[in-house]
């Protein structure tokens, strides 16, 4: 062996194929190998309502996260700005309490943190904000790569970003730096409202600098749907109207309003819920396969799909759509109030803590598949699932009272709490007689894979660090899913539809079993 | 980080002496009663351990039992007894089936354990086939000793997983290198030091640090003997530097430091990874004339046996950077 370094490579080739002479100049050759981890690059994320519940209970825990899996670089910090005066060790110090059982990381982390205290009306603030990232570009290496996080209420979307604007903050500083704005749901009230944010965010910003985030497609469950359907030859070949009877989608809480009774009665059910996660997870199983999974082809895919969703009329509402409020009752072994009992909620109100709906895609492959719709507050459990009901066999051979237990064939994709995948099918029961009965497979994915899937937060703020706008919401997604359920509530309004009651505790109105009985078909039990 | 895991318990067992390998695998399926088929049965791959001593197989088994509640497989062991002499050629044969708890989810898998006396110690492959999951990676586990080039296990085997650092010496890399040219190797020790290889290519991740990177002179690293010397192996083969420029010296925890200046302008920079205590965190460093400086820490994953070997089969492919690495270490090793 000689001092002039490693010998060409007997097996892998004389000649190495991404370093050396050949290596390109920007190319980092001790990355090979490390494959598939996506770290960020420098950059400065700054957090608008960094003193609000969000940053405290899933921003900074998502960030402590990236940096124990190694995944932030050290020219890392966050800016926190708000109204409340904090100083910078106020907010260094408040961020460290967020993160309970955190490492020596997070105190390192964390004392790179700086605060910036102002209204967001006033130009100094964002004077001051500038100052602070420019300090953190020559000191830690931020490298003029900034992330604005609004983590505020929606009010203020508007106002932020044009400031930002006016203050020369949204331009990149190079060719090689970015600048992103993260805009938390709601994404408008309704159709109107929703064009008009956007049109406010582009008025300074270009769409793909803009990341919608809905944190449901952060769930690594979700994503999973994508590739239980297209990395399996199995599957999609009954995944349309030929062998689905129905698709049902639920997505249910067992908490009730808690502290979000302001918020709540201003969106109900339909807009927190269903504009958003319900219609994402629809987007997600109806979807077409993609050509590549990259953010345009699925994004493409999933505005098709909710393009297709039939628009309800205003009298098709009446039938097809079932909102409802919960009274008191006991959830998990807890008494519990009704929603009009519930701190901040008024007396009489009329908002909804429970949808069910039937709609149809209309287009080849769902064409005439009920997709039906649940969701709703002070349920018996918490969870999410897309069950697909398979139609029966055209003919059973089994005699009648031997074959009561059977029901149709169903694949059930477990979102949450228990991620996984059930198969139901007929199998004999063992004996004499012919006797078929219902039988379930569990897959559990928390069994199959030794790494901790990141949560949802953790996965979408490296996405934006990364520039992956894949699992974040495009603007025509928004308008789409608005299109939907904009003449719900426009017949709402009207008082056309009644609010039934269900007690907490149970899975909704009777009403809303009707939405399927009506049909001989009935709700899962999750 | 993650929950730890929790250990599996034993849920039943059966032994037996001078057995014949369907007795055991019968066994093995009577284990398995309908009374409690409510547990999930996933299985992702069969794993065979095979260890030169009781010592070694305890050792290997403890990581496996750990790994078991969220990474099941079939366990097959098998405890080679040369000693003997031909008449008391055979089997001894344990099969448990353990439950453990994923994510909230009874979790079962089976582990078997075979003391192989006599002449069926050198066919060892043989009972390998019967005990193997349908479609799943077989993994091959040497613990205590390496295989030969030739040793017909390798047949049997989709990955061979052994841990470098456990030999204490750099001859194992001879032997890797002609293994992994049969069959894909995890390497536990190489995995073991993938955070000091995600932080230092990470150093290089920022537009002030990265070009400094062709302009590497010279690398020291410090650790025990084997995983020193792969690293430095590893760095030396990445970044083109001449063995003279890599030095190693021996330390209890493993550190990493580079030095270089700036092909354009001469300015300095120095890069380190460094573990300086036996606190689980390493510290990085970055020092660039007339650039911003900085400081991280980040903790290293449990040492625990059970996620060295989760890691290591989350990866059951060939690693192309780990055989050059190997190739490099060989000669760093020469050297120092």
């Amino acid at each position: 062996m000689t001092d002039a370094g490693p010998p060409p490579d007997p097996v892998l080739g004389a000649h190495k194929p991404v370093y050396g002479l050949e290596r390109a100049q920007n190319e980092n050759p001790l990355l090979e190998g490390l494959e598939g981890e996506r770290r960020a690059p420098p950059v400065a994320l700054v957090v608008f309502g960094a003193s609000g519940d969000l940053t405290a209970r899933k921003l900074m825990p998502a960030i402590d996260r990236l940096a124990c899996r190694r995944l932030l670089p050290a020219a890392f910090a966050v800016v926190g700005v708000a109204r409340t005066e904090w100083s910078d060790d106020d907010f260094r110090s408040r961020m460290r309490e967020a993160v309970k059982d955190a490492g020596p990381e997070w105190e390192a982390i964390t004392s790179r943190f700086r605060y910036v205290a102002g209204d967001y009306a006033e130009p100094a603030t964002f004077e001051q904000l500038q100052s602070v990232l420019d300090d953190l570009d020559r000191t830690v290496g931020t490298a003029g790569n900034r992330v604005y996080y609004l983590a505020t209420v929606p009010t203020v979307f508007g106002p932020v970003t044009r400031a930002l604007g006016d203050h020369g903050m949204v331009q990149p500083a190079s060719r090689e730096s970015f600048v992103r704005v993260v805009v938390e749901k709601p994404f408008g009230h309704d159709l109107a409202s929703a064009h008009a944010l956007d049109a406010e965010l582009h008025e300074v910003l270009a769409e793909d600098q803009i990341y919608r985030i809905d944190h449901y497609l952060g769930k690594e469950t979700v994503q999973n749907v994508l590739a239980l359907r297209f990395a399996n030859a199995i599957f999609e070949p009954v995944w349309n109207r030929r062998y689905v009877d129905n698709v049902q989608i639920t997505v249910a809480e067992s908490v009730g309003v808690g502290h979000r009774a302001g918020f709540y009665e201003q969106a109900g059910a339909l807009r927190d819920i269903v504009q958003n996660h319900l219609l994402q997870v629809l987007a997600i199983t109806a979807m077409e396969p993609p050509a590549v999974i990259d953010s345009q082809g699925i994004r493409d895919e999933k505005v098709k799909a909710l393009r297709a969703v039939d628009v309800l009329g205003r009298e098709e509402v009446l039938d097809e759509v079932v909102r409802a409020q919960y009274d008191g009752g006991w959830v998990e072994g807890e008494e519990v109030k009704g929603y009009r009992e519930e701190d901040g909620v008024a007396l009489g109100s009329p908002t909804e803590t429970y949808v069910a709906m039937r709609v149809f895609v209309d287009n080849w492959r769902w064409a005439g598949v009920p997709f039906y719709l649940r969701t709703g507050k002070r349920l018996p459990k918490r969870m999410t699932e897309v069950a697909m009901e398979f139609r029966d066999v055209p003919h059973l051979p089994f005699a009648r009272d031997l074959s009561r237990g059977l029901r149709r064939n169903a694949l059930v994709l477990r979102i949450q709490p228990d991620e996984g995948i059930t198969l139901r099918f007929g199998a004999k029961v063992p004996g004499q007689a012919f006797r078929v009965r219902t039988v379930s497979m569990d897959f559990s994915y928390g069994a199959a894979f030794v790494e901790e899937p990141p949560a949802a937060y953790e996965r979408l703020l490296l996405d934006v660090m990364v520039g992956d706008p894949t699992l974040f919401i495009r603007t025509d997604e928004v308008a789409e899913a608005w299109r939907i359920v904009e003449p719900i509530l426009d017949s709402w309004a009207d008082d056309g539809v009644p609010l039934a009651r269900y007690a907490a505790g149970t899975w909704g109105p009777t009403a809303a079993d009707h939405l399927l009985e009506r049909e001989g078909r009935h709700w899962r039990s999750p | 980080m993650a929950q730890p895991l929790t250990l599996p318990v034993t849920l039943s067992s059966w032994s037996g002496a001078q057995v014949r390998v369907a007795e055991v695998l019968a066994e093995l399926e009577a284990l398995r009663r309908p009374e409690l088929m409510p547990a999930t049965r996933t299985s992702v791959l069969t794993l065979v351990v095979v260890a030169s001593s009781r010592d070694a197989l305890g050792e290997a088994m403890a990581g496996v039992y750990e790994l078991g509640g969220r990474h099941p497989a079939r366990v097959l062991c098998l405890l080679p007894d040369r000693s003997g002499d031909g008449a008391s050629s055979g089997l001894d044969a344990e099969v448990r089936l353990l439950g453990g708890e994923a994510e909230g989810q009874a979790v079962w898998f089976e582990d078997v354990e075979l003391v192989v006396r006599g002449e069926a110690a050198s066919h060892l492959d043989s009972l390998i086939e019967p005990f193997t999951l349908a479609d799943l990676p077989v993994v091959v586990w040497f613990v205590g000793e390496l295989p030969r080039v030739d040793d017909p296990l390798l047949r049997a085997a989709d990955v061979v997983m052994v841990d470098a650092r456990t030999f204490g010496d750099t001859e194992c890399f001879d032997v890797l290198t002609e293994l992994a040219r049969r069959v894909a190797i995890v390497d536990l020790s190489w995995h073991r030091l993938q955070p000091w290889r995600e932080l230092l290519a990470a150093l290089f991740e920022s537009p002030h640090t990265r070009p400094y990177l062709p302009g590497i002179t010279s690398a020291r690293v410090v650790g025990r003997t084997g995983p020193r010397h792969l690293l430095a192996g590893w760095i030396a083969d990445r970044l083109d530097l001449p063995f003279s420029e890599v030095h190693v010296e021996p330390a209890t925890h493993v550190s990493i430091s580079l030095a270089g200046t700036l092909p354009a302008t001469g300015q300095h920079g120095t890069f380190e990874v460094l573990r300086l205590s036996d606190e689980r965190v390493v510290h990085t460093r970055t020092a660039v004339d007339g650039g911003p400086s900085s400081e991280m820490v980040v903790p290293l994953p449990p040492p625990t046996a059970g996620w060295g070997v989760a890691a290591a089969l989350s990866h059951l492919d060939r690693d192309p950077v780990y055989e050059r690495a190997l190739r490099s270490a060989i000669a760093v090793a020469a050297r120092h």
